[in-house]
């Protein structure tokens, strides 16, 4: 009985993954990428520019990780941002605790406890004394988080809309509660007035290419674990459930530990994203799990191409790029929204799998013609 | 707590209830109707509060006399919308939460461009400036106005949506696209009039909670996760589900905020939309799961 | 070892940075190393958001700036030199306001920014000032408590809004206070002085509480008003929910008389979105209201209307926004040209006095906060206020006076 399943589950899992099946070149692309992001500081000796690129690197990360569970998994997640926001907290949460405070002169305390009459260290914030284990935490937290909201949905068998729809509220929820808890989390304010990372006496100066190249390792490895997961079974059968849920579950999966598992590898790697924005933004603020930066993920995904890891990826960085250099413009100070909310329009209407996608339908065109 | 107090929470939420279904209903038909994520619904709104402060601005006219022109532009600018974009997005539903999306940003910004980026004033009408008693508990009258016409807006469209020849040619369209057109239904227009139609009850929506609010660019932003959660809770193709959820909604903030605090209050209503939405997609008052 | 590969990283970047400079376009190594003032120019930030949450009342604050700015170049500039602003948009976001100081500060060389409403923004962009030891000019009333040496505040700290104010205000409605205010550090903190005043003079505080920011549903809050009846409202509460709770506080038909509102954060700018009728008979305590009558002022009002509409109205944090580029312009034309740097500015500065529109002002050289000329005002149905009450003599800043163990002094903060 179990064979039978087993080689009917092959033929589901072929004919999706078919479209995918260019490994070699995939792996190819993917790594000439990786290496021109390297490269990139050694053409410049302009500390806010590298610094402005190691952040456009991280919404890629972000993009990318959303594009694991929506493209792949076929779950569109509205609160991308919550995970993302819970690793950069954490990372926040360790170098508060390294900083001196300059404006309270209280010791051992952060300077907002000081001002919100907090006497104690809180215990949430103990464990975070050891940089290790905070680096830990801002992993694992948004991974047990997304675990747990990841079963609550698909142990139910939500889908579609109402997983949106459910990811929205979350994230509206922790935004809400963290700006409330100020006492514990800074409040609307966020955590301020960070020490630099330092891991065994090397400093991570957030304007040096030491930042940068920090962001381009992990940037490079959670892109390739993602590569490997959308090639390994987990990952086709994911695709599989994507096309044809019930499909799926007819040769006998349980569906919802696949999406729980692609929900919660798409959070682990967003709170690797927030920590490293921490680290150049040199703050945490609650616009880090904001509705408008977590809808900005899924158009940066949308543009870029959401079944496309590193389409999803470049879509971020050509996303934010564009917004930043239109906003710094003279010209576009007061239009920049309008022509970035026009491209997205244009892009939905007319590039329905982004540019990843219209790159992808071109080359097989030109493969038809030879 | 004293009597009084009891009964001027409880209106307290119809009136929060009003507003929200105001702004809810306008959303639980389009996306009742043609499965479109609106999330611009909220920039509907704020065209509504604009086209108030600019009625009464240049035209001179009080918010009753220009209710209906409200109407009009804000229903023809989501005709225009839905014929230039929303159309093409009918065979993917979750793409159009990404189209709204910028379509919402481009509103925000032509109008700061247009109208200036300040705080708009909107002007109370006189004669419901002030408050009446009721049940010896001291109401607002505008708020009660508010009530009233949520609910004719509501009677009117219930009657549109179930006992005209255009609600019963939407509801076909609805259940079965192909059966509708093959008995000569035009499917494309009649979503484009169910578009503007929806906007131009958000538009009212926006109208009419300008003179208890601020009206600024962004001001329809707050307004369209709440909307969504009570259409979803309502249950999809269910008028009636989205009035019942709005008063659900409304005396639990009420409530909550009273004995906590707005920002508690906020967080424990979402958690239990969630749950609900959890354990009953269809919604509490629909039977259809939306596909 | 460890030592050993980190200088070994170290030469690598560095090698492969000169080789870089060396093949590759001018622009990537562009002025590093050039003076603050060349060309006869002196380049300064504008950071005030114009799109966004905050933008409807940061907008004002940029074109306070700009037109100061305009004034100055028209008149001969400074020594000479014109100040040209580089103008950002941080669309009300913390992480964007930080981005945009960085571009501000390292990579355009600005020698000052002017800029931020929100305390958040202060807080988000204060480490890349402190860093690259750079000066941020703020104009906005604030919660105190901070001594940074980056930073030049011209807006008031609790003690000089509340020092006349409370006091005012017990003697005058009584002694049952509810306070209320936006959920984040500012109210928190403004209450915390407040509470502390209230308790000297024996009061009591019936309630206390915090409203999400850009909240707009004040109906629960207005019954519990009515429910609790306090003599004073001491209202907080910032941004569009100002609007909404004066509206609807209005249509539930409560009486200022009895029940008054009194604010530290209901300037004209406000009164203006929420009609006269909504605003007349509430309190607000600032240095600044626009009907002051002082030729310095007359002169500022006629310009703005004649520099950006007839219908705009100038408020107790456009008012600083506008003088706060005139300090600068003292202070740079102490300097030379070539030893003009954020650093000598700060120190030119310190002690600076000059007539604002609210009267004489004068920057303290110990907190580098601003002495200022605390006013009481009532609002009415005209949409401007009526000063029923100003200080005799200006006000010391006090950022650390709810905390009297702490001291801001020139040197940082002191324990006492």
């Amino acid at each position: 009985m179990s064979a039978v399943i087993d080689e009917k589950s092959k033929l589901v899992i072929n004919e999706t993954s078919k479209r995918y099946s260019n490994t070699k070149s995939q792996i190819i692309i993917y790594g000439i990428v990786c290496a021109l992001i390297f490269i990139v500081p050694s053409f410049m000796d302009n500390a806010y520019l590298l610094n402005k690129f190691s952040t456009y690197l991280i919404m890629g990360m972000l993009a990318m990780a959303l594009s694991l569970s929506w493209g792949y998994g076929g779950i569109l997640n509205l609160g991308q941002a919550v995970s993302f926001g819970l690793g950069s907290y954490c990372m926040a949460m360790a170098l508060k605790l390294r900083t001196v405070p300059i404006h309270t002169g209280a010791e051992g305390l952060p300077d907002f406890m000081v001002w919100n009459n907090v006497e104690t260290l809180p215990l949430i914030w103990q464990p975070f004394h050891s940089l290790t284990l905070a680096v830990f935490l801002g992993i694992a937290v948004p991974v047990v988080f997304a675990m747990l909201v990841g079963w609550f949905m698909f142990k139910g068998r939500i889908t579609g809309v109402y997983v949106a729809i459910i990811t929205l509220a979350i994230l509206v929820v922790v935004n809400l509660l963290i700006i409330d808890q100020q006492r514990i989390t800074g409040g609307f304010n966020g955590i301020t007035d960070l020490a630099q990372l330092e891991v065994f006496g090397f400093e991570f100066d957030a304007y040096s290419s030491s930042a940068y190249y920090l962001i381009a390792i992990f940037l490079t490895l959670s892109l390739f674990l993602a590569l490997a997961i959308t090639k390994s079974k987990t990952g086709k059968i994911l695709q599989a459930v994507r096309d044809h849920e019930d499909r799926v579950r007819y040769f006998g999966y349980d569906v919802s530990h696949f999406q729980i598992f692609v929900f919660a590898v798409s959070a682990g790697i967003s709170g690797l994203a927030g920590m490293l924005y921490t680290i150049v933004m040199e703050f945490a603020s609650p616009t880090f799990l904001g509705v408008h930066l977590s809808l900005s993920i899924v158009i940066w995904c949308a543009v870029g191409g959401r079944q496309s890891l590193i389409g999803a990826m470049l879509g971020a960085i050509f996303v934010v790029g564009i917004q930043g250099s239109l906003s710094e413009s003279e010209t576009f100070l007061e239009t920049w929204t309008l022509v970035m909310g026009f491209i997205f329009v244009m892009v939905v209407l007319f590039l329905p799998k982004g540019i990843a996608g219209a790159f992808e339908s071109l080359a097989a065109r030109i493969r038809q013609k030879n | 707590m004293d009597p009084i107090t009891i009964i001027s929470q409880l209106v307290t939420g119809l009136s929060i209830a009003s507003i929200l279904l105001l702004v809810a209903l306008g959303l639980a038909i389009i996306y009742g109707a043609t499965g479109v994520i609106n999330l611009a619904h909220g920039e509907f709104v704020m065209l509504g509060a604009y086209s108030a402060w600019a009625l009464q601005t240049f035209f001179n006219m009080s918010l009753f006399e220009s209710l209906i022109f409200i109407f009009i532009i804000v229903a023809l600018l989501g005709w225009a919308i839905e014929r230039t974009v929303i159309r093409h997005l009918y065979a993917r539903p979750l793409d159009t939460i990404l189209a709204t999306w910028g379509i919402g940003v481009i509103a925000q910004q032509a109008i700061r461009l247009t109208a200036g980026g300040e705080l708009r004033y909107v002007e109370m009408p006189k004669q419901l400036a002030d408050s009446v008693l009721i049940f010896g508990v001291e109401i607002s009258s505008f708020r009660i106005f508010v009530l009233i016409f949520a609910a004719t807006l509501f009677g009117l469209t219930w009657y549109l949506m179930y006992r005209t020849t255009f609600g019963i040619k939407l509801r076909a369209i609805t259940q079965n696209p192909e059966v509708a057109s093959s008995f000569g239904i035009n499917s494309n227009r009649v979503f484009g009039l169910t578009f503007a139609y929806g906007a131009g009850l958000a538009g009212l929506a926006g109208a009419l909670i300008s003179p208890l609010k601020s009206v600024s660019p962004e001001m329809g932003t707050t307004y369209v996760v709440d909307a969504f959660l009570i259409v979803v809770l309502g249950g999809v193709e269910s008028l009636m589900g989205t009035v019942l959820s709005a008063i659900i909604l409304g005396e639990l903030s009420s409530i909550l905020s009273f004995y906590s605090n707005d920002t508690i209050a906020k967080a424990l209503v979402l958690l239990a939309i969630v749950i609900l939405i959890r354990f009953r997609p269809q919604g509490l008052f629909s039977s259809k799961v939306r596909s | 070892m460890k030592e050993g590969r980190r200088s070994f990283l170290k030469k690598t970047v560095v090698g492969t940075g000169v080789l870089a400079a060396s093949n590759f376009p001018y622009i990537w190594v562009k002025n590093s190393s050039l003076a603050y003032a060349a060309k006869g120019e002196v380049k300064v930030g504008v950071l005030f958001s114009l799109t966004g949450t905050t933008g409807i009342i940061e907008e004002s604050l940029n074109k306070a700036t700009i037109m100061a700015i305009e004034e100055i170049n028209d008149s001969g500039g400074i020594n000479g030199m014109k100040i040209t602003p580089v103008v950002e948009d941080p669309a009300s976001d913390p992480a964007t306001f930080a981005a945009k100081a960085r571009k501000l500060v390292l990579n355009d060389r600005c020698v000052s920014v002017f800029g931020s409403y929100t305390s958040a923004s202060r807080k988000a962009v204060l480490p890349v000032f402190e860093k690259r030891e750079n000066l941020y000019w703020y104009p906005t009333l604030y919660e105190g408590r901070e001594c940074s040496k980056n930073v030049i505040y011209t807006g008031a700290v609790p003690n000089q809004q509340q020092d006349e104010f409370v006091p005012w205000l017990v003697e005058k409605f009584g002694k049952r206070w509810y306070l209320i205010g936006s959920n984040y550090i500012y109210p928190k903190e403004e209450n915390n002085y407040c509470k502390k005043l209230l308790a000297d003079l024996g009061c009591e505080v019936v309630a206390e509480e915090y409203v999400p920011l850009g909240h707009s549903e004040f109906a629960s809050v207005v019954n519990k008003f009515r429910s609790e009846k306090p003599n004073v409202i001491f209202s907080t509460v910032v941004g569009d929910s100002v609007v909404a709770l004066h509206r609807q506080y209005r249509a539930a038909g409560l009486d200022p008389e009895t029940m008054p509102m009194a604010s530290l954060t209901t300037s004209e700018n406000e009164v203006a979105a929420m009609g006269g009728d909504a605003a007349a008979g509430h309190f607000t305590s600032a240095p600044y209201f626009q009907v002051w009558d002082s030729p310095e002022n007359q002169k500022f009002v006629e310009a703005y209307r004649k520099r950006w509409g007839e219908d705009k109205v100038t408020h107790f944090v456009s008012e600083p926004s506008y003088f706060q580029v005139y300090m600068f312009k003292q202070a740079v034309e102490k300097l030379d040209p070539s030893d003009i740097s954020p650093q000598t500015i700060r120190e030119a500065v310190k002690g600076v006095e000059l007539v604002a529109p609210q009267g004489l002002v004068r920057l303290d050289p110990a907190t580098l906060h601003t002495y200022l000329w605390p006013k009481i005002g009532v609002c009415k149905s005209d949409g401007q206020f009526e000063i029923l009450k100003q200080s005799s003599e200006w006000l010391a800043p006090v950022p650390y006076k709810a905390y009297p163990d702490q001291v801001c002094t020139e040197a940082g903060l002191k324990q006492v």
